[in-house]
């Protein structure tokens, strides 16, 4: 093999090596809005997004989760964020959003105000849960600050779990 | 390592097999001690356990299995006869393998079973001393080594040109040779001073005797696994074994041509793969569900379309395909109910011989099949109806004797298949259930109450046994009398969606029916309609539908009942189980789904029936796991997902609902009548086609202030009604409108209870008598008819919303 070669893949190595550096440091985040806030959960998490659409009731749980819907022959359960957070109903509007999210075999859909956007924020630039809400039992994952925003970063696994 | 584990488990799964087979067949033994053919086909059971497992070294397994093998030797050569007390040791040292077999599937080892006091009993029946050393690790491992061309010379094709007493011959002569070189071993032992735990040396020349007279390929070429082959050939036998009726295992064995064509038609395939399959046919039975529904829509919209026919054709081809798959695939799951009648020869024997009575069993339909997932199910089950029918229903020789019966009890155990059911009936001709007695009985547990007995039918006071806590024996037994048994039965039947029928004669015997679905994963279903919401109920519950007025319906105890035919039947209302909101108002009218369960019924009122659908039940996943009431959810046709009703739940349920609030809490809606502060309050909607016409009425009502929303025909009317968005004082309608028409809306609104006290006011050019009757029927309350002044316009609406004129500037 000639030293040319070695060096070219040498070379592709430690390019490889750096952008796997990069992507340690940088957490990917999809953004969304319920009622004021800005809350945000990693993209990986995210299943899919989807426009709302028909869902069926189910009884006997508690008043936000609101039944469960059909994705493409699976049936998931559908729970609406701003009630989870205790804020009041509010009808679907144009921006109103489903997001699946999954934590390995747990599915199930958010309905949430309205999508923002796509969040690429240094590791650094997280800070943990406020002092004042502390536990295990906490849905916060941590506080990303960006430039003159503040975003909530949510467990999904706490999102996913049951608590009734 | 993982070589291991995969021998570790086809051995484990051979083992399991066998011995499965080898309850059976050691009953069978006992009633015909002279059966040479069982007896070789048991000793080859021993043989081969034995075998293997020293392979694996698990040597108290080994142990243990060496001496059975001894005692079943003596008696294949007729040096032994098998009595009860014989087998009684034989069938203990079975149980003693089984218990080991578990704790090496669990634990990967065979430690912690002590096995030397059977292994010393064992031991004088084959007519030792019982001086047997405790468990050996090297004695029986060189055993093996010397076993395996024995094996090869009594089941490969050798075996076949030998006459019987070629074959004994050998078999003896390699036995002496064996238990001489036991001896010795064992000489060397005490000798060595007890602590050889050796591997196995290699038997290389048999390997290589081995391959010479076997020509077919093996996947193991290297000598290590050479010993495990002795069970292949076997496993293939046995399978062969199960779909024969006679245990001929010999027969099966010895032509290698045949066995070696056996090995090609079975595949062993992981359960969770066929799981995974039944899965896909699922998603398929939904999707030919959905094409069903959207060839009915095709069909409707172009009718008489050349086109159309084809499409028909497909949809029907896809439909029949789909259900043939899925037959195809529910049939690969399906496993002999045989696997779960195996066990009771045995368990009757052991039975009879600790009740002191005698009882026979006669087993039928053992090939009929069933979904493996139920097979597993259905095994306690049947235990303790067996064990109950052993226990109370056959009664003592001398009582049969003196009731002109014969002195043996029969106890018959048969399955079949009926409809979509598999059907196994335990039928006993013992005593029979008395209704009298257990009444009485459950009287005196508390279990029922006296009003209860009394109204108890005969069938309603057999199924008091399933009841928990409920006992016939005066004492508690080994076999019975804690009153949890077949409690068992009803939960577990229930669980797979079964029903149990207890039928009985005094004096005659009894009969118990358990009718099983054949899958649980599809299933029939009955739809229903309660105000907006669809709930399928599995069709197997319901045993009819009725349709009745309201007035048919009684509230007797603050519970809600009706007369169906000669019985009182009562109801719940399905809304009041699954906290349906009242959106709309009930009609006249309801229907009835009337559910079984058992001899447990209950009448389910639901609003409207829809019909009767194929639905694949899916879970409602971890979240939302454990519902009451609800059995799953299932997809339906247009994609929306319906919610699937778990009878043994609700009948559960019903219970504690008090009476219906059928005969309607009409509570006013106070939206409606909230204070009005200004005139902007007042919300008035204009549903009308041409915009021109929304434009007057706009323009006739905007000097009042009041909020204005339009829409420009009857759906989309109802579409912002349903949202709920505004509250609504009242609605301007015109008649002739596309989609849906004025008269049509409003009779639609009227349906709502929130809406039925809006006005509504029919704005049109139809002047016609019948138009404004019309009008009236479908509760509109004015008619205006075009054209109109505007300040008349305003005036009506006024004088229809309450309008305050202090807020007129």
């Amino acid at each position: 093999m000639s030293d040319k070669l070695k060096q070219v893949i040498s070379r592709q190595n430690k390019q490889q090596n750096e952008s796997i550096d990069q992507s340690d440091d940088i957490v990917q985040l999809v953004g969304f809005i319920i009622g004021e806030e800005e809350y945000a959960v990693p993209i990986l998490s995210i299943q899919e997004i989807i426009k709302p659409f028909t869902w069926t009731r189910v009884p006997q749980v508690p008043k936000y989760v609101m039944g469960v819907f059909n994705l493409r022959g699976a049936v998931i359960p559908l729970i609406d964020l701003r009630l989870k957070f205790g804020l009041s109903e509010k009808k679907h509007s144009d921006e109103t959003r489903f997001i699946v999210m999954k934590d390995r075999d747990d599915v199930a859909g958010f309905v949430i105000d309205r999508l923002t956007m796509a969040i690429r924020i240094k590791k650094a630039n997280i800070g943990p849960a406020p002092d004042t809400i502390n536990g295990d039992n906490t849905m916060i994952d941590g506080v990303g600050k960006q430039e003159d925003r503040i975003i909530t970063i949510l467990k999904v696994n706490k999102l996913l779990e049951r608590d009734f | 390592m993982d070589e291991f584990q995969e021998i570790l488990q086809d051995f484990l799964v051979e083992a399991f097999e066998l011995v499965e087979k080898l309850d059976e067949d050691l009953v069978e033994l006992e009633a015909t001690p002279e059966d040479l053919e069982l007896l070789n086909g048991i000793f080859r059971v021993a043989h081969t356990i034995k075998g293997a497992s020293s392979f694996l070294n698990f040597d108290v397994l080994t142990h243990l299995t060496h001496h059975m093998e001894d005692v079943l030797n003596k008696a294949r050569h007729g040096e032994l006869i098998i009595t009860p007390d014989v087998m009684d040791v034989v069938l203990e040292s079975i149980d003693l393998m089984k218990t080991l077999l578990n704790i090496i599937r669990d634990t990967s080892s065979d430690a912690g079973v002590d096995v030397s006091e059977c292994v010393v009993r064992l031991d004088k029946i084959s007519g030792g001393d019982g001086d047997v050393p405790v468990p050996q690790a090297s004695a029986p491992i060189i055993n093996v080594v010397e076993e395996e061309p024995e094996v090869e010379d009594e089941n490969e094709p050798d075996y076949d040109n030998m006459s019987d007493d070629d074959v004994e011959a050998e078999i003896q002569r390699l036995l002496e040779q064996r238990q001489a070189e036991d001896k010795a071993k064992r000489a060397a032992k005490v000798a060595a001073g007890e602590e050889v735990l050796a591997p196995p040396p290699e038997p290389n020349e048999e390997t290589s005797s081995q391959n010479a007279k076997e020509s077919k390929p093996e996947k193991k070429p290297e000598p290590k696994a050479e010993p495990i082959k002795a069970p292949v050939p076997r496993a293939s036998t046995n399978a062969n074994s199960t779909s024969d009726d006679e245990d001929s295992d010999a027969k099966a064995a010895a032509p290698a041509k045949r066995s070696n064509t056996t090995v090609d038609q079975t595949i062993r395939v992981d359960v969770k793969r066929l799981d995974h399959l039944m899965n896909l046919i699922g998603e398929l039975v939904l999707a030919k569900n959905r094409l069903i529904k959207i060839n009915d829509d095709v069909e409707e919209r172009y009718e008489g379309e050349e086109f159309l026919e084809e499409l028909n054709q497909v949809v029907s081809i896809v439909s029949l395909v789909t259900t043939d798959l899925q037959i195809a695939v529910m049939k690969t799951r399906m496993l002999p109910i045989g696997k779960v009648f195996n066990k009771f020869p045995r368990m009757i024997r052991d039975l009879s011989r600790e009740l002191n009575k005698k009882i026979e069993l006669v087993i039928k339909g053992e090939e009929t099949e069933l979904d493996k997932s139920i097979v597993e199910e259905i095994g306690d089950p049947l235990v303790h109806i067996i064990r109950n029918s052993c226990d109370h229903g056959i009664e003592t020789p001398d009582v049969r004797l003196a009731n002109g019966k014969s002195e043996t009890g029969t106890i018959s155990l048969k399955a079949y298949n009926e409809g979509n059911q598999i059907v196994i009936q335990i039928d006993d001709d013992g005593k029979g259930l008395n209704a009298e007695i257990l009444k009485s009985k459950a009287l005196e547990k508390g279990l029922i109450s006296e009003k209860e007995a009394d109204n108890m039918g005969e069938k309603e006071a057999f199924m008091l046994i399933m009841k928990p806590g409920f006992s016939m024996a005066a004492a508690v037994t080994n076999v019975s009398g804690r009153g949890v048994g077949m409690d068992v039965v009803k939960t577990n039947i229930e669980k797979v969606n079964g029903i149990i029928d207890i039928e009985s004669e005094t004096g005659v015997g009894s009969s118990v029916k358990l009718k099983i679905p054949l899958t649980l994963a599809i299933i029939q279903a009955l739809l229903v309609g309660v105000q907006e919401e669809a709930y399928a109920i599995p069709l197997s519950s319901v045993l009819e539908t009725v349709r009745i007025s309201k007035d048919e319906i009684y509230t007797v105890e603050s519970r809600s009942v009706m007369r169906l035919r000669d019985d009182v039947l009562s109801l719940v209302h399905i809304g009041d189980i699954f906290e349906v909101e009242r959106i709309l108002d009930s009609s006249e009218h309801a229907y009835v789904v009337v559910l079984g369960l058992g001899a447990q019924k209950l009448g389910l009122i639901v609003d409207s029936l829809v019909g009767q659908e194929e639905i694949v039940i899916k879970s409602l996943g971890e979240y939302l796991k454990g519902i009451e009431g609800i059995a799953g959810a299932t997809i339906r046709g247009d994609g929306g997902v319906t919610l699937i009703v778990d009878v043994v739940a609700l009948m559960e349920i019903a219970k504690n609902v008090k009476a219906t609030s059928m005969i309607s809490d009409q509570k006013s809606e106070s939206a409606q009548s909230r204070e009005k502060t200004k005139a902007s309050d007042y919300t008035i909607m204009i549903v009308d086609d041409s915009k021109t016409d929304r434009m007057i009425m706009r323009k006739s009502l905007e000097a009042t202030g009041m909020s204005l929303v339009e829409a420009s025909d009857g759906l989309e009317a109802l579409n912002i009604l349903k949202q709920g968005d505004y509250n609504f004082d009242a609605m301007l309608i015109d008649i002739e409108m596309p989609r849906m028409d004025g008269y049509t809306l409003a009779t639609e609104i009227k349906k709502y209870n929130r809406y039925k006290q809006m006005p509504l006011i029919a704005v049109t050019s139809r002047t016609g008598k019948s138009d404004r009757m019309r009008g009236v029927e479908s509760g509109m309350v004015e008619y205006i008819t075009k054209p109109y002044s505007a300040d008349y316009l305003s005036s009506v609406v006024q004088r229809n919303v309450n309008f305050k004129s202090e807020f007129l500037s």
